[in-house]
């Protein structure tokens, strides 16, 4: 496991893109953190270092946002959110399916544990509010 | 021209019948099935449940919506394609399709946000007469998914002004109450203590408010809230009631103040207000004030028509079609139609 402090969200932004240099394309990420932790400051980081030009907003309301991506390996980034589902949601029943274990997604998972079978495989990065703008992120 | 309208972008499932004649619309049927109730339980959507809802219920709606004369009288056949849920959308993309491979009458694919705009249409009279007076109009359309800033320069032609950066307005609304512990939806719950606290009393950020373009964030509003709330702890009911008031307020401030602006530079000769927050009386009075200040028009649609419902599908067909700007899809076409659940009104 690794933690971070981040002091403000340029530096949230600077620990997911440091995580994207690690990615090969069908990992899934699955964020957790309370409203207001950083959630998708995180996944608008990812984005970036994925080189997609679209600006991210909060998929809250349709669970489900793809962008297509610049990246040479990682062609699309899946961004889910599970904020408004009940907890034993399965990603299936989501319409997520489709983006598994494909090579060339990264899907990543807002409120992750609202999601009863994340994949064993899936990278967890937890966000704690600690206190005005500092954040604890903890990746394993 | 007689069109029937389907509508299952989300938590509702909405069928209309909307006819035309010497110019006006009408309903001969509008029917909206909402799921907010069953969602209640479950303090938010779960798409299985709303996707299985819809399929219970768009036969039965369907039925009634038609009578016995089914499809005869019909012409075309509207419906939403997105954007939206897509376990959702998926039902009415699979109605729409079979009905038309069934009666091979035209399917008129519709974007969701379309149809709030010509809500409008729907509820004033006037716009139907006189639309053209009304062009360019800026048009400020908010709901739990969109918060979206448009200049409408003619029928079915519109500019993206600018949206919100990450959070929607209702979203925004949702997650306040949630914060504050208030229940689902969170909208109506919020706008109504609100009227019961200071606006004053807590000053709230305005997150954007000279930014110089017609963007919007409302997500770092809802961290201040949260901040706030972390460094008072003991929070009594009015202090509940002066947080919705004050944050209604730095909302409201924010949409009015860039909606003000967007008209001035592009000289409109109206302002509109759709989607299911223009049911939010505060919001509606201020705009409607700005407007004023302005001397312009300004519309918005009646609250039927606020939530998600199949007759401003309706309306936005009719148009479209009247206007020679409807895609006709029959046939092998119309088979391969899927929904489009990220389907942007302009396109860039």
């Amino acid at each position: 496991m690794k933690e971070y402090i981040a002091k403000s969200q340029a530096e949230t932004e600077k620990i997911a893109k440091e995580l994207v240099q690690k990615l090969r394309g069908g990992e899934v990420l699955a964020l957790v953190g309370n409203l207001g932790a950083g959630k998708t400051v995180f996944v608008k980081g990812l984005a970036k270092a994925l080189g997609i030009e679209d600006n991210i907003t909060s998929p809250t309301f349709v669970l489900m946002k793809i962008y297509q991506s610049q990246h040479k390996k990682i062609k699309r980034l899946v961004h889910v959110d599970c904020y408004r589902l009940e907890k034993t949601e399965d990603l299936t029943e989501i319409g997520l399916a489709d983006y598994l274990n494909d090579p060339e997604n990264i899907v990543v998972i807002e409120w992750a544990d609202r999601v009863v079978n994340l994949p064993k495989d899936a990278i967890n990065i937890n966000i704690d509010y600690i206190e005005g703008q500092t954040r604890r992120v903890r990746v394993s | 021209m007689k069109i029937l309208a389907i509508e299952t972008s989300c938590d509702e499932t909405a069928l209309a019948v909307l006819g035309e004649q010497r110019g006006f619309l009408y309903l001969e049927k509008n029917l909206v099935y909402s799921q907010v109730n069953i969602h209640k339980k479950y303090g938010g959507v779960v798409p299985e449940v709303a996707s299985r809802k819809h399929l219970e219920t768009i036969m039965p709606l369907l039925d009634h919506a038609l009578g016995k004369n089914k499809l005869k009288n019909i012409d075309y056949l509207a419906f939403t394609q997105g954007p939206g849920l897509v376990t959702s959308l998926v039902l009415g993309v699979a109605i729409a399709k079979a009905l038309s491979l069934a009666s091979n009458k035209p399917l008129v694919p519709i974007n969701h946000l379309e149809g709030h705009i010509y809500s409008n249409w729907l509820t004033h009279k006037e716009l139907q007469k006189n639309s053209k007076k009304y062009f360019p109009s800026v048009i400020a359309v908010v709901s739990g998914g969109h918060t979206e800033l448009i200049l409408m320069t003619g029928h079915g032609q519109y500019q993206l002004l600018g949206r919100t950066l990450d959070d929607a307005v209702g979203e925004a609304f949702d997650k306040v109450a949630k914060l504050l512990n208030l229940g689902y939806p969170g909208g109506p719950i919020v706008s109504r203590l609100a009227t019961m606290g200071d606006a004053h009393k807590y000053d709230f950020p305005r997150p954007m408010i000279n930014s110089h373009n017609f963007d919007f964030s409302l997500s770092g509003l809802k961290t201040a809230i949260l901040y706030f709330m972390e460094k008072k702890q003991k929070i009594n009911q009015q202090d509940v009631a002066d947080i919705c008031a004050g944050f209604q307020l730095a909302v409201t401030e924010v949409l009015v103040k860039k909606t003000f602006l967007a008209a001035k530079k592009y000289k409109a000769k109206a302002i509109m207000l759709a989607g299911g927050v223009s049911a939010n009386t505060f919001l509606k009075q201020n705009l409607k004030n700005a407007a004023d200040k302005l001397g312009l028009p300004f519309f918005a649609p009646d609250l039927k028509f606020t939530g998600d419902n199949a007759a401003m599908i309706g309306a936005a067909a009719y148009y479209q079609i009247k206007n020679k700007q409807a895609k006709f899809y029959l046939g092998e076409k119309a088979h391969k139609l899927e929904p489009l659940a990220n389907w942007p009104l302009v396109e860039k």
